[in-house]
């Protein structure tokens, strides 16, 4: 029998992540997925005081920035019940739609449907548009997303001042109000965006899109009309479904969601226990059913990372991050393994989908479980659901133009005490915990959708999420595994994969 | 003449990836003419095209691989980097990258020269240059001098 290792590194700029693969006979038998990148702000926050969470935090990712404040910001207002008006909420949730719209399409059509270029597929019928639409640099839709996907964070930074890495949100909050110009200028770039995504995406109108309600509904629509089959998500279905991503990839079959966007209309209500506008929950995929999600569930285990070592899996208000690195030991990862009632579960578009109930891909989901494809559909589909979203939130904050951004709290500094933000980052769900005692930060965890998906094994030894959805993968050539890019991208890990074979000191490069 | 970016890239953690970030540093105690500046691209990846939005001529300086000798510096054209898109070290989405981008997305091109220097290693987390890079620095700072008084 034949065995391989290869060892697949997942960019350098944003993620630090490797995989590390171990093949039979071309059959993907063992998975690790290796954070290469000790974050350490847990350490960098202690002592200092609560508020500075606003501006470091912001600094832990270079795509969702505003996700990493909106969670800080909401612990800090838990801990000091600090209220805030609805325009501050309605600012935040447009701010962190448009920097998920960003992550989502530069995601889909910068990174995953190049794929379906790789000179593998030269001999199937969709090659030729493949490449029209989706080579890098080349291909329409590839340059549309180029283009398109980096306005949209421009609305960030009238509001935040700057994107990334903006502090823009504070307890009571945000910094500037709405005024006219700034929505007025919000519209014109969500307008245009909003108009590349109807022509070149999805070949028909947003709202007639989204009016979609079951598979049987989609795939009559995706054949109806040239315009539809031809259109970026068109194509990307059927190559999708030519090479057969609806039936592998499918990992852990729980999921949680935190529950996307504060309520406005609750702002009365202080977090947690705020409403969302889409719900939180945990699918029990045992079950089936959608339970309540509690974040008392939550729990972190070291076993196989480089941390000091503690028994089992702790809850972050009871957690330890002291680095520890032990590169020669059956450790293997930066990252903790956070699991959900002591289960492996999956955070991300998918799992927001399915348990906010949004019927077109619970149908999908019902049909054919959650594969790599339905995993890269529900992204882009929630791309539509936020281009509505935001318009919404933009004719919400123009319908009140006086109202008050900021509610002074009585307080100027943070009490102390403990509490958590919890919010739906482009890649899933994020969690601060904060505990702040004699007026600094005693303890910080932060626990990252990454975290959850790129989890290693935990005490027990089982495989996170994106390790489980490669084990039992039988790849075609394990010198040049496409098969393996699809299905990690399909996870939205962030940007290129470059894959080296160990055995031979061959280096191979899957270039998007 | 038309404005003029100096945009850095590099980190400053991974060994001799900081060169950029330290020619930057040194650009920095210099005073230029209000047509030049200069910025800190870090490992900014695809959100460096801001920098080379509104200005004629631009000047990237990074950390170059098999290009020569440790330590030698490069003067290089963006043609000098279409055949080999992996050989910048670094960043996942490097320079030859950010230049394909940078067609699509503006027209017409700006004028673009790159600077680098053939660095011994990247080595994760170990801040700090290798002799032979530490010492290009001042040529580096000198080459670039040299171009803006052209």
């Amino acid at each position: 029998m034949a065995r391989r290792t290869i060892q697949i590194d997942l960019n350098r700029v944003e993620g630090d992540l490797d995989f590390q693969l171990e093949l039979e006979d071309n059959k993907v038998v063992d998975a690790r997925c290796i954070g290469s990148l000790y974050r350490g702000f847990e350490q960098i926050l202690m002592s200092r005081k609560p508020k500075d969470s606003l501006v470091i935090t912001p600094r832990i990712c270079g795509i969702c920035g505003t996700a990493q404040l909106n969670a800080a910001v909401l612990a800090l207002e838990h801990i000091g019940r600090i209220p805030v008006p609805p325009t501050a909420i309605r600012i935040r949730n447009l701010c962190l739609m448009a920097e998920t719209v960003q992550s989502d399409l530069r995601q889909s059509f910068m990174f995953f449907t190049a794929d379906f270029c790789h000179s593998k597929y030269v001999d199937r019928p969709f090659y030729e548009k493949a490449r029209a639409a989706f080579l890098p640099f080349k291909g329409s839709v590839h340059r549309g997303a180029l283009e398109h996907s980096r306005h949209i964070v421009e609305i960030i930074a009238l509001f935040g001042g700057q994107w990334p890495h903006s502090s823009y949100m504070l307890p009571g909050g945000v910094t500037t109000p709405a005024s006219s110009r700034h929505i007025i200028d919000s519209l014109s770039i969500l307008n245009k965006l909003t108009r590349w995504f109807e022509q070149a995406i999805i070949g028909t109108d947003l709202d007639a899109w989204l009016a979609i309600q079951s598979a049987d509904e989609f795939f009559t629509w995706l054949t109806a009309k040239d315009a539809h089959a031809d259109s970026a998500i068109g194509l990307f279905t059927l190559m999708s479904r030519d090479i057969g991503l609806h039936n592998t990839g499918f990992g852990t079959p729980h999921m949680i969601s935190y529950g996307a966007y504060d309520d406005p209309d609750d702002a009365g209500t202080f977090p947690p226990h705020r409403k969302h506008l889409f719900r939180a929950g945990f699918l029990n995929g045992d079950t089936g059913d959608i339970e309540p999600f509690e974040q008392a569930e939550i729990t972190e285990h070291v076993r196989y990372s480089w941390f000091q070592p503690y028994q089992g899996g702790r809850h972050p208000f009871q957690g330890q991050t002291i680095p520890d690195y032990q590169p020669h030991s059956d450790r293997y990862t930066w990252c903790k393994a956070p699991r959900y009632q002591n289960k492996v579960v999956q955070t991300g578009p998918l799992a927001d989908a399915l348990i906010d109930g949004e019927p077109l891909i619970r149908s999908l989901y019902q049909a054919e479980g959650g594969n790599a494809w339905l995993r890269q559909f529900a992204r882009l589909h929630r791309t539509a659901r936020l281009l509505h979203k935001m318009r919404e939130t933009l004719r919400e904050l123009a319908a009140q133009p006086n109202a008050p951004h900021m509610i002074s709290p009585d307080e100027k500094e943070i009490p102390d005490g403990e509490g958590f933000g919890l919010v739906t980052a482009a890649r899933g769900a994020l969690g601060h915990w904060v505990q702040i005692t004699d007026g600094v930060i005693s303890r910080y965890q932060v626990v990252t959708p990454t975290a959850w998906n790129a989890s290693p094994k935990d005490s027990e030894g089982r495989h996170g999420h994106w390790e489980s959805s490669l084990i039992g993968l039988t790849v075609d050539d394990p010198d040049d595994p496409v098969e393996i890019g699809h299905i990690i991208r399909s996870h939205d890990p962030c940007l290129v994969c470059t894959v080296h074979l160990l055995d031979t000191g061959k280096r191979i490069t899957v270039w998007p | 003449m038309g404005t003029l970016h100096i945009v850095c890239f590099g980190n400053e953690l991974h060994g001799d990836d900081g060169f950029g970030i330290r020619v930057y540093a040194q650009l920095c105690r210099s005073t230029w003419t209000k047509d030049v500046e200069v910025f800190n691209a870090g490992i900014a990846g695809l959100n460096a095209l801001r920098f080379l939005e509104d200005c004629s001529q631009a000047i990237l300086v990074d950390a170059l691989a098999n290009f020569g000798n440790v330590g030698e510096v490069f003067l290089l054209r963006p043609e000098d980097l279409a055949d080999r898109p992996e050989q910048l070290t670094g960043h996942g989405l490097g320079i030859p990258y950010l230049l394909e981008a940078l067609k699509v997305i503006r027209e017409p091109q700006p004028d673009i020269l790159i600077v680098g220097v053939e660095i011994a290693a990247v080595n994760p987390f170990s801040p700090g240059l290798s002799d032979e890079t530490e010492h290009a620095i001042p040529k580096t700072v000198q080459l670039i001098r040299g171009l803006l008084s052209e």
